[in-house]
């Protein structure tokens, strides 16, 4: 071989490495998505090709299933975690990037730490204190244990992107007239919009995939979709076609929402920790 | 209003929202893995045992010891593989060109699938009479043609290792491209004129200025190998037997199941204490660069 | 040690022509500057004789070798890279004894030779620090001694003195001039900055859009453009090029103004070069042409005067201890030896 045919015959092996990964990546997705449009008789086959069917779909939003009910609840507890979550965060986030404070290190440090303690360590007084009060399997106190694992996260993003913002722009409102608050309204607010939504869209994933709450604090009314899964878990086994149908229904919104925010996707999930 | 008060005032409601809903329940979670704890027993959340729990789980409960095990050779082999297979990817990825930025887009995919749902496409793919990789793997590997993966204790670790590296070497992959891409490029062509091999070139140059994305990337899957749940509770749910148990689903099984909530929230605080040592870790990468 | 052959080298990235098409000859020993403006190809050229980034088309030939298809490190060339790519994990020393060890050079030797290096380039004392310890000057230092640690075919450097400052880019200049008479290896230098070029090359190659525009000695490019692109590209204050006519022997400015006395045919449309050393200043009504002046400006070791003429701006240099104020009347007059025209069309020289 020459040179030059090496050099195409190992970009050849790359392409095709590359091409190999994905595949490997994607079949269990894709294989969900198939699934999800067989029929109950096909989906207990190797099948590659079928005849799709939109029946599964109807199936799973009937009783004794009435995924609607679990998909309003998922969406209720999402959004208004992330409602609740974000305007806190952001007076924090500019706060602790824009002042130094005593015990400023220190108190990032708890934040972060909190971001790591076990979710199962959160819940067990969670549980006791929702059973005493009433809480459990209602949609507000799911919301109130999910700022647990929002909130830290939320603040520490949202910190990075308003560091990301120039300090000029802020002085020169001042020394115009500006008081802070209209510093942080006028100017620093529209400036970290798009860090605003892209961590707004963050926590709403975390909090729509959020399983172990929800699997310990429901059992009926407040009944997440991650949950609702173990719906279909029959006498007979799994019923998988409609399994995929719920999980095309879980995965299908957090996917169109990750690829929203793709360019951040990296920085988010390390919080900044990795450039 | 001075700055001076608002910057207190600012942080206060993030403040309260931490406390109360994380710091607060780890104080109590302590508080109760000294009392007797049972939640069908009214009043035994008050009644103290001293250390009895955490001698119990250590002396007493071969399962506890299991689920240390598991936790522990699952936390090393998912880490550890999928570390290396991220890194294999970024370095194919890491040239660029429009290979690159397709797959820097579907790699976002698997990683917004929620854990559980990873669980329940991967007992999909390995049900022993239609799932597609018992399917290829039986093709691949004839002796595990017939096999039944989850019924075997060994195969079903196997899977639950496999969904959990499947579910997070797009993560770590995305992370390590982004390490790669700040290395200096002209220390690489530098060491390329001065003589080295490609291998030598990551092993000298690549490699060492990769060093603390690596570490970072290792300690974050290390975190959130020790906590898994969603996964192992959708997929095996421990099982066969206690094959697949980790930690957390030991603690939820002993605090939900049967109702020790005492018990497990002691055994919960045993495993705070790597995750300590770890955040710590974590904490000083990330203040550094700071 | 080993001259340099580019045939009809040609690199495109899709539509994008990086070097079109050029054939250069470099000779063995000589020190060859790449000259020209950011994106003009000169750092592509570079790279390719690196073996950084693959031609096109076209061949390279080091020595008697077809390099083409040698990976970088099979081709015996040592580089320099604009910021200096230095491995920040090693020391100086590490960095220095790097192409050594990669080389399977022997552990006994490699101390001596990289102290040696260290030496040429006075770096002794800082052997045991990282790079990040050190100033830009001696950043570009180590690099210099990490290149001539060994002895390769060819040195390559990518603009070595662009990121230090104005100051130390003047000692360093005369510090790579002496090194490189003094090691007698074949040098490719890139750089935008005429007076690098001037100063050190045997021979420039001025390019532009990929194509070189004039190969020749400091003095050629200097003092014999090849084109308009090269006339104004070299020379501070760059060469004044005015737009006018011949008629009967006369450069005619556009304005209509009868200039100076040309040895050329007539056309209708031509630009005069003149530099701003090759015209006097008089006082008016003393020289070829009386001119207001625009800007006065004086830089110490002589004087600017930017004149009006007509439409058009002139840089004339005057004397040091010349005085004189904005709007004030000069003449001046034009060194009839030193003119140069031009077709605006082509932007070819027309010899005189």
């Amino acid at each position: 071989m020459t040179g030059r045919q090496r050099k195409q015959f190992w970009r050849a092996v790359h392409a095709a490495l590359i091409l190999v990964a994905m595949f490997v990546m994607l079949v269990p997705i894709v294989w969900i998505f198939l699934a999800a449009f067989k029929t109950h008789v096909d989906v207990y086959q190797l099948k590659l090709f079928f005849t799709p069917t939109l029946e599964n779909f109807g199936i799973v939003f009937d009783d004794p299933y009435r995924l609607g009910q679990k998909l309003f609840n998922s969406t209720i507890v999402a959004l208004v975690t992330v409602v609740i979550a974000i305007p806190i965060a952001t007076l924090a986030a500019y706060s602790f990037s824009r002042f130094s404070m005593r015990g400023e290190t220190m108190m990032l440090v708890i934040i972060l730490a909190t971001q790591f303690v076990p979710a199962v360590v959160i819940i067990l007084p969670f549980f006791v204190m929702f059973r005493d009060i009433g809480l459990l399997d209602t949609r507000v106190g799911l919301i109130l244990v999910n700022l647990a694992i929002v909130m830290p996260f939320a603040i520490w993003m949202i910190k990075g992107f308003i560091d990301g913002i120039p300090m000029d722009t802020e002085e020169a409102a001042m020394v115009d007239g500006s008081s802070r608050l209209q510093v942080i309204r006028n100017i620093v607010l529209p400036m970290a919009a798009p860090g605003l939504l892209t961590s707004g869209i963050f926590c709403f994933i975390i909090a729509w995939n959020e399983f172990l709450f929800a699997l310990i604090l429901t059992n009926k009314e407040a009944v997440t979709l991650p949950i609702g899964l173990a719906l279909f878990k029959g006498e007979e086994g799994d019923l998988w076609n409609l399994l995929s149908a719920a999980g095309i229904i879980i995965m299908a919104p957090m996917f169109v929402l990750a690829l929203m925010i793709r360019k951040y996707f990296v920085q988010g999930m390390t919080m900044g920790a990795v450039r | 209003m001075r700055d001076n008060t608002l910057k207190y005032l600012l942080v206060l409601p993030a403040v309260v929202v931490v406390f109360a809903t994380a710091i607060w329940p780890l104080i109590e979670a302590a508080r109760l893995s000294f009392t007797v704890g049972r939640l069908n027993r009214p009043g035994s959340l008050e009644q103290y045992l001293g250390w009895e729990n955490y001698t119990w789980a250590f002396l007493e409960e071969p399962a506890f010891w299991n689920s240390v095990w598991v936790t522990a050779v699952y936390t090393i082999l998912t880490v550890g593989l999928t570390t290396i297979m991220a890194l294999g990817l970024a370095l194919l990825l890491a040239p660029g060109g429009r290979l690159r930025s397709s797959a820097q887009t579907l790699l976002i995919l698997p990683f917004a699938m929620s854990p559980a749902l990873i669980g329940v496409s991967f007992r999909f793919m390995f049900n022993p009479e239609f799932g597609l990789f018992d399917a290829f793997f039986g093709v691949l590997i004839p002796p595990l043609a017939d096999v039944s993966w989850l019924a075997d204790p060994n195969l079903a670790f196997a899977v639950v290792v496999m969904a959990d590296v499947w579910g997070w070497i797009p993560f770590l992959t995305l992370v390590l491209i982004g390490g790669l891409a700040s290395v200096p490029r002209d220390t690489v062509e530098a060491a390329q004129v001065d003589g080295a091999s490609g291998w030598r070139v990551f092993r000298d140059i690549t490699l060492p200025q990769l060093g603390p994305v690596l570490a970072v990337v290792i300690i974050l899957k290390s975190i959130f190998s020790l906590k898994t749940f969603d996964q192992v509770f959708m997929l095996t749910n421990g099982g066969p037997g206690t094959a697949t148990q980790t930690l957390s689903h030991y603690i939820y099984f002993n605090g939900m199941k049967y109702g020790q909530i005492g018990y497990s929230a002691a055994v919960a605080w045993l495993m705070v204490i790597p995750m300590i040592f770890l955040t710590y870790a974590y904490a000083k990468f990330v203040f550094r660069k700071n | 040690m080993a001259e340099i052959k580019l045939n009809n080298l040609t690199k495109r990235w899709g539509d994008f022509v990086g070097v079109d098409d050029q054939s250069l000859h470099i000779k063995d020993r000589e020190f060859l500057v790449l000259l020209g403006p950011s994106g003009c190809g000169k750092t592509t050229t570079m790279r390719m004789i690196a073996g950084l980034e693959d031609p096109t088309a076209g061949e390279i030939w080091i020595g008697d070798r077809m390099v083409n298809d040698d990976l970088p490190k099979d081709r015996d060339v040592a580089m320099v890279f604009q910021n200096y790519g230095l491995y920040p994990h090693m020391t100086i020393f590490e960095n220095i004894a790097y192409p050594l060890r990669v080389r399977g050079v022997d552990k006994s030797e490699v101390k001596p030779r990289v102290e040696k290096a260290a030496e040429q380039v006075e770096l002794t004392q800082f052997l045991d620090r990282k790079p990040k310890a050190l100033s830009g000057g001696q950043r570009q230092r180590v690099a210099l001694a990490r290149a001539i640690v060994r002895t390769p075919k060819v040195f390559l450097m990518d603009e070595p003195l662009s990121n230090l400052d104005a100051k130390l880019r003047v000692t360093m200049r005369a510090e790579l001039k002496h090194l490189s008479r003094e090691l007698q290896i074949t040098t490719v230098y890139v750089t935008h900055d005429q007076i690098e070029a001037m100063t050190l090359a045997d021979r420039v190659a001025v390019m532009k859009h990929g194509v070189i525009q004039q190969l020749g000695t400091p003095d050629e490019i200097y003092n014999d453009p090849a084109n308009l692109f090269v006339a104004g590209f070299i020379g501070s204050p760059a060469m004044n090029l005015i737009n006018g006519s011949v008629r009967n022997g006369m450069f005619v400015t556009t304005g209509g103004t009868q200039l100076v006395k040309l040895d050329a045919a007539d056309r209708a449309k031509a630009i005069l070069g003149v530099r701003a050393d090759d015209m006097q200043v008089h006082d008016a009504g003393q020289g070829d042409i009386d001119v207001t002046i625009y800007a006065f400006e004086n830089t110490g070791e002589s004087t600017l005067l930017t004149v009006q003429w007509g439409k058009q701006r002139v840089i004339a240099r005057g004397d040091r201890h010349l005085r004189k104020d904005q709007d004030e009347v000069v003449g001046i007059s034009l060194d009839p030896d030193h003119l140069y025209l031009f077709d605006p069309e082509t932007e070819d020289r027309i010899r005189i």
